[in-house]
């Protein structure tokens, strides 16, 4: 995709993301655990900037933010709590608690150091 | 094509976007990423502000923003930078709201919505001055 997205770009145009992947150096166990906790798409080989600078980018910078996506992942999961009730009214009690869940396993993962988030970017060649 | 994963994905975010706004949703929102804009990922608005920063996004400058959603944070990058925008999207409901969304933070006439996946973007080369994704790439 980032090839893609890349050959949209006009010279010189840049593209910018933030990703949740994997940290690096992590064994194939590990590597598979951390998979399992994060969103559905986690399974890139390689580090964010290094894919971007495979799909042909320049300029690459990389910055760690899994800080933030550690506060806001357990934000989430406490402001649900606050707000349990109304939330169960929208959602349904089983909905609630299988998205409270998934919330609590991917921060596991955050805080076991198996998943990071970046914000990756680049510009096209001009 | 799209994959059995993202069109679970996309059924996901379908649901998702039917659901009403309520106030605890937005208190929620509000407690977590800083703003009201529908947003239920990881993105809070200081995030947002830093990835236009980066991007140097003002007027005259299209962006693209892939798997938009309800149109977070590409909306709100237009209102905040006066970049102009095209939200890109599977599911059509997100889309709908990112429309109405538009129309209320006044950068209709800037922003435009595209029912699209990643993979298969109707565009022509270089078209955009800058391309934006959160949490679509993991």
């Amino acid at each position: 995709m980032l090839r893609a997205f890349r050959l949209l770009l006009r010279p010189g145009g840049r593209t910018g993301f933030y990703t949740i992947h994997t940290s690096p150096g992590l064994d194939e166990r590990l590597r598979q655990r951390a998979h399992r906790s994060g969103p559905w798409a986690v399974a890139a080989a390689h580090q964010p900037g290094e894919l971007l600078r495979r799909a042909g980018y320049v300029d690459v910078a990389e910055f760690d933010v899994t800080d933030e996506f550690r506060t806001t992942a357990r934000l989430w999961i406490e402001q649900w709590d606050t707000h349990r009730d109304a939330l169960i009214e929208l959602h349904g009690e089983a909905d609630f608690a299988s998205r409270q869940a998934l919330r609590r396993t991917e921060l596991q993962a955050i805080e076991e150091g198996l998943l990071c988030r970046s914000l990756v970017v680049g510009r096209r060649p001009g | 094509m799209v994959t059995r994963a993202e069109r679970e994905a996309s059924e996901r975010f379908v649901q998702r976007y039917r659901e009403s706004r309520v106030d605890a949703v937005r208190a929620v929102e509000q407690a977590v990423i800083g703003g009201d804009w529908g947003a239920n990922g990881y993105t809070t608005v200081a995030q947002a502000d830093r990835l236009g920063s980066l991007l140097e996004l003002g007027p005259g400058v299209v962006v693209l923003d892939v798997g938009a959603g309800r149109g977070w944070p590409g909306l709100y990058l237009a209102a905040t930078t006066g970049c102009s925008v095209v939200s890109a999207d599977v599911p059509v409901e997100g889309l709908r709201l990112a429309r109405a969304r538009a129309a209320d933070a006044g950068v209709a006439d800037r922003s435009w919505s595209v029912n699209a996946s990643a993979r298969t973007l109707p565009f022509r080369a270089a078209a955009f001055g800058a391309v934006i994704h959160t949490d679509v790439l993991c």
